[in-house]
């Protein structure tokens, strides 16, 4: 793989420290949390204070216990149902592109008719059909959720594929003899890293919603803490028109953060993928520095008066010019 | 077709042709393109690689001047900036290009442009007018959803706006015409027509405004041999009848040779030899030169291994100290790889190379592979030796 | 057919191929037939290069691709080593491990996320050498191709290695399977000028050394006169002038090979130059008679209504022209510039200034 370069953009950065943060609250938040989120000893519907930092809810549970021991969930299940779409995404994409014929056909079908359904409305019959003892495990919310999270990111890799396929590498792996499958997964696959991490992150943007979603309609178990309950509970109890945000904003705002995170470091991989999108080779900084205009314009190449003759450069901006 | 013989350049140049009709009392007048120590960088600051080093080369009216180098060697780089066209992370870094304009084709009027200081009005004003390029993408150039005509009409409407429209159709068929296609062609699509077709279009494109000058970068590399002739008999003709100068940059350093008046080998973003063609090609003085010249099979004569030129073009950005063509040069002396000769004026023609072995003085002898190898001229370099 | 006296390792006689198109803008019209190769026959000889020069659409690729079964046939056969190959049965790794197939771009048939190493690995480990003897195959597959020393090549990226270092890699690479039969589709075409002659020179070397049979495919006639053993010149997908050696060059018989190759630019001849012709490339390729006939500046009626025979105009050289109907021996030579013989004067060779 080409070496990772550290991402320039302060779009990326601001993506990755966000992601990063609620990644660690995922990890010790229940750890952290100050009271067992579901203990109702406290007064109810106090107001932010010193020992409550978000207040409690009307049953007198304190919301910032419920908001950390909340992240674990919401995380936890969002990433089990990315990485499960993925992975069905890129076996059913890769086949379909790269396999042609009757396999594409049947394929396509299959993603095109799970990308018609809608999702939310399928989840909910799914769901209302689950046990509810299972309503509760994380594998298998995730595991719903990948089901109608999938579909699009098999037609994105399904159009990759198909146009690597092409490529002459992969036909020289044809010619040397190699199996069909093992093309699949060791030539083309590698070659869809970004494609592959985009979908992933954007699959997980999908799957926060939509178990938020579900836990806000009800439809999961009430005994697991996560965002989504806390919304389903606040709703239920008119928090909203009661005037008692500090139930009901703070989830909203993780969720949100969370969402925007992921988007932020998606355009990170875009930039990645697409070495075009990046600043053009110049920061800022040093434009400013040379006294260049703050974009660069096509057909007015930038002039500087440099003194310097013949340098032999030492650092590695590989140029290959032709 | 095949039949008809021969139309050499020279018999081409020797043509009277319009912009000659006042002898040249002052260099603004003989040259219309001057580039001075022309320097271009990719970036800036640590991460700098520098393309194009210290170049400075005129080209006279109506003459054709070829740049002949592979990759690395800086001639699209060159071209590019001195147009100012070069994308980011591209900057120019030093010297500067002077476009010599005859106003209205008239040498009595001639006003000096310097290309690096011009405003966006001014090069707006001469792109096109005075100045065109023929990219080396030229095939997908052309806009694929706008028929041919359109292209034409839309070039001829933002440069002269007095035409009208059937003045511009016109033209347009002039145009096509010029470059041995047939008025229907306006009206198809670019997808509808050969890549030779296309070419010739985007060459009536670079002409229709008449211009002085004409850059052409790669333009027949991705075109087959035969159409490249047609292409080439095409520019021939064209140059004789309207007597722009031309900048020809290839790798096909034979094509060169035929085509061109004067040839400058580039590598590793400098020149390294500047020399008319014919000199060139007899009596090649860079060992690049020589092993590039080499470096093509012949066509007649003796089967017999031929060598080219080991190694690999350098990495710009790990240029060694001295000589850059240094770690492959058959001929490599010690001081070479110490400092890098300057390119200077040899034999007292107007010719330079940027060689120890020609600028060292009488002490300095030419090899003997250098004088005697690359049949079938093998009489022609036992004057170097004479002359060492 | 080659004259060679020995046996070949593999022939193509008869190869057909042709692709069925849709008439762009008329749905239910007839579909028009692209004959992308018509009626080609050749021997590939171990020992021996065997040059294909033809430009763009003359079916140079497609029939290098024939031979490596990677397309199959719409008619004719494949004889490997004596034995005929039915069209219909699938490529066998067998096959795959006597005919192997070089690509034009060495950047775009490396895998730019794989290292060199694997790209050697596969074919070794796909054709049954052992895990623990692959490492040495590679590097000396690597030192075959003169990349040395191998170590400094082997973890490399393919864009860490310059053009002319990727493409041994992939000679090294087909080299692997230890294959009798070569085809290298133009290996030179993408690669800078001064880098061109050692590869051609290394292709040489293995044919020599090796004993390998070499297909050579190509849209430079020079070089194909500088490696080949036998060249063969293709039109619009047939096969329209073959000879052993340079003969061809020498002595160009059909009008096509004379038109290329009064169209190389040769310094060496300044009366190359043809004079300046309207778009003649434009040209449909007809559906009966000769396919070179709509261009050719001796074209008679007999050329427009059928297609010519090979007809043999020298030893081991023959022509696919009508011109040669009845007189074998004659060889038409128009104003053509003198050709310069082996060792001749140089003083004609001034450039006039």
């Amino acid at each position: 793989m080409k070496s990772l370069r550290l991402p320039r953009s302060p779009k990326v950065i601001i993506g990755l420290v966000i992601v990063g943060f609620f990644i660690i609250m995922t990890v010790i938040g229940p750890w952290l949390a100050p009271y067992n989120p579901s203990s109702t000893a406290f007064a109810p519907l106090l107001s932010p204070s010193a020992h409550h930092w978000l207040g409690t809810t009307s049953l007198g549970q304190d919301i910032f216990s419920q908001l950390l021991v909340g992240a674990r969930a919401t995380m936890v299940v969002a990433l089990l149902a990315g990485l499960a779409a993925t992975i069905l995404s890129m076996t059913v994409g890769i086949a379909a592109g790269y396999l042609g014929g009757m396999s594409d056909e049947g394929l396509s079908l299959l993603s095109n008719v799970f990308l018609a359904i809608p999702g939310v409305p399928l989840l909910i019959v799914i769901d209302s059909y689950l046990p509810v003892s299972s309503r509760s495990n994380f594998f298998v919310i995730g595991l719903i959720i990948s089901l109608t999270g999938w579909a699009w990111g098999a037609r994105v890799l399904r159009a990759q594929t198909m146009s690597l396929r092409n490529r002459d590498f992969v036909e020289a792996a044809r010619i040397i003899g190699e199996k069909r499958t093992r093309i699949m997964f060791t030539e083309v696959a590698p070659n869809l890293l970004p494609v592959l991490a985009s979908s992933f992150l954007f699959t997980v943007l999908y799957a926060i919603g939509a178990y938020v979603t579900l836990a806000y309609i009800g439809l999961t178990s009430t005994a697991v803490w996560n965002w989504g309950t806390m919304l389903y509970w606040a709703q239920a109890n008119n928090a909203p028109l009661s005037g008692e945000w500090y139930w009901f904003v703070p989830p909203g705002i993780c969720i949100a953060l969370v969402g925007t995170g992921l988007a932020l470091v998606n355009f990170g991989i875009d930039e990645f993928i697409n070495p075009r999108l990046r600043a053009g080779g110049l920061t800022s900084r040093q434009r400013r520095k040379l006294g260049l205009p703050r974009r660069i314009r096509l057909g007015l190449t930038p002039v500087i008066h440099s003194t310097s003759k013949r340098t032999v450069v030492a650092a590695p901006a590989k140029l290959v010019s032709r | 077709m095949i039949a008809d013989p021969l139309k050499t350049h020279a018999a081409a140049a020797a043509t009277e042709s319009p912009l000659r009709r006042v002898a040249p009392v002052h260099a603004r007048h003989e040259f219309v393109l001057e580039v001075n120590n022309f320097s271009v960088d990719y970036g800036v600051g640590e991460d700098m690689v520098r393309a194009v080093n210290d170049v400075t080369l005129k080209l006279r009216r109506s003459q054709v001047l070829g740049i002949a180098g592979e990759s690395g060697s800086g001639k699209s780089t060159l071209v590019y900036a001195m147009t100012r066209l070069l994308r980011a992370p591209g900057v120019i870094s030093g010297g500067d290009v002077t476009l010599n304009l005859a106003n209205e084709g008239d040498l009595d009027d001639v006003t000096p442009l310097s290309l690096v200081t011009a405003s966006e009005r001014e090069l707006r004003n001469i792109r096109w007018s005075h100045v065109s390029i023929v990219l080396q993408s030229a095939l997908s150039a052309l806009n694929p959803v706008l028929r041919v005509g359109r292209e034409f009409n839309e070039v001829l409407k933002t440069h002269r706006k007095g035409m009208t429209r059937s003045q511009r159709h016109d033209r347009s068929v002039e145009l096509l015409k010029m470059v041995g296609l047939n008025e229907d062609r306006l009206a198809r699509f670019p997808h509808e027509l050969s890549g030779g077709q296309r070419q010739r279009i985007m060459i009536a494109l670079a002409l229709a405004l008449d211009p002085e000058l004409v850059i052409m970068d790669e333009p027949t590399t991705a075109l087959d041999v035969v159409t490249q002739r047609e292409i080439i008999n095409e520019l021939n003709d064209l140059r004789s009848r309207y007597g722009f100068a031309m900048i020809f940059i290839t790798h096909d350093l034979s094509l060169l040779i035929e085509l061109a008046d004067e040839i400058v080998v580039m590598y590793a973003g400098a020149i390294v030899e500047r020399a008319g063609a014919s000199d060139l090609y007899e009596a090649p003085r860079h060992p690049y030169t020589f092993g590039l010249l080499n470096s093509f099979p012949p066509l007649h004569g003796e089967r017999r291994e031929l060598a080219g030129i080991p190694g690999s073009p350098p990495d710009l950005a790990e240029l060694p100290k001295g000589c850059s063509f240094a770690p492959r040069c058959p001929f490599v002396m010690p001081r070479c790889r110490l400092e890098a000769p300057p390119l200077t004026n040899i034999d007292g023609l107007d010719r330079s190379v940027a060689c120890w072995l020609h600028i060292g003085g009488p002490s300095v002898r030419v090899p003997v592979e250098l004088s005697r190898e690359m049949s079938p001229l093998r009489t022609r370099f036992t004057a170097l030796e004479d002359r060492a | 057919m080659s004259v060679s006296t020995s046996p070949a390792q593999l022939s193509a006689r008869h190869l057909t191929r042709h692709f069925a198109t849709r008439v762009p803008g008329k749905l239910f019209q007839a579909r028009r037939v692209v004959r992308a190769v018509d009626d080609a026959s050749l021997d590939l000889v171990r020992g021996q290069v065997t040059a294909v020069v033809g430009e763009s659409g003359s079916g140079k690729s497609v029939l290098a691709r024939m031979l490596a079964r990677i397309i199959t046939p719409t008619s004719g056969e494949l004889v490997l080593e004596g034995t005929s190959i039915p069209s219909r049965a699938k490529r066998t790794l067998a096959y795959a491990s006597k005919v192997q197939l070089v690509l034009q771009d060495p950047y775009a048939s490396n895998n730019p996320v794989h290292r060199v190493r694997h790209s050697l690995e596969r074919p070794l480990l796909i054709h049954g050498a052992a895990k623990h003897e692959v490492d040495d195959l590679a590097r000396a597959a690597l030192s075959r191709v003169s990349l040395d020393p191998p170590e400094r090549f082997l973890d490399r990226y393919p864009h860490e290695l310059s053009g002319g270092q990727l493409q041994r890699v992939s000679i090294a690479r087909a080299l692997c399977v230890k294959p009798d039969v070569l085809l290298a589709d133009e290996p030179i075409s993408m690669l800078d000028v001064s880098v061109r002659l050692g590869i051609l020179n290394l292709l040489k070397g293995l044919c020599e050394n090796e004993h390998l049979a070499i297909l050579y495919i190509t849209h430079d006639i020079a070089s194909a006169r500088y490696l080949a053993d036998e060249i063969i010149v293709m039109y619009a997908g047939q096969i329209v002038e073959r000879s052993r050696g340079t003969a061809l060059v020498d002595q160009p018989t059909h009008p096509y090979t004379q038109l290329l190759i009064a169209s190389v630019p040769d310094p060496s001849d300044p009366t190359s130059m043809a004079s300046r012709s309207d778009e003649h490339s434009s040209f449909a390729v007809p559906e009966i008679g000769c396919r070179f006939a709509p261009r050719c500046p001796f074209a008679m009626d007999v050329c427009r209504h059928s297609d010519p025979p090979d007809f043999i105009v020298g030893e081991g050289h023959t022509s696919r022209c009508w011109l040669y109907a009845n007189e074998p021996e004659a060889v038409v030579e128009m104003a053509l510039p003198e050709r310069r013989r082996e060792g001749g004067n140089d003083e004609d060779m001034k450039m006039s200034n």
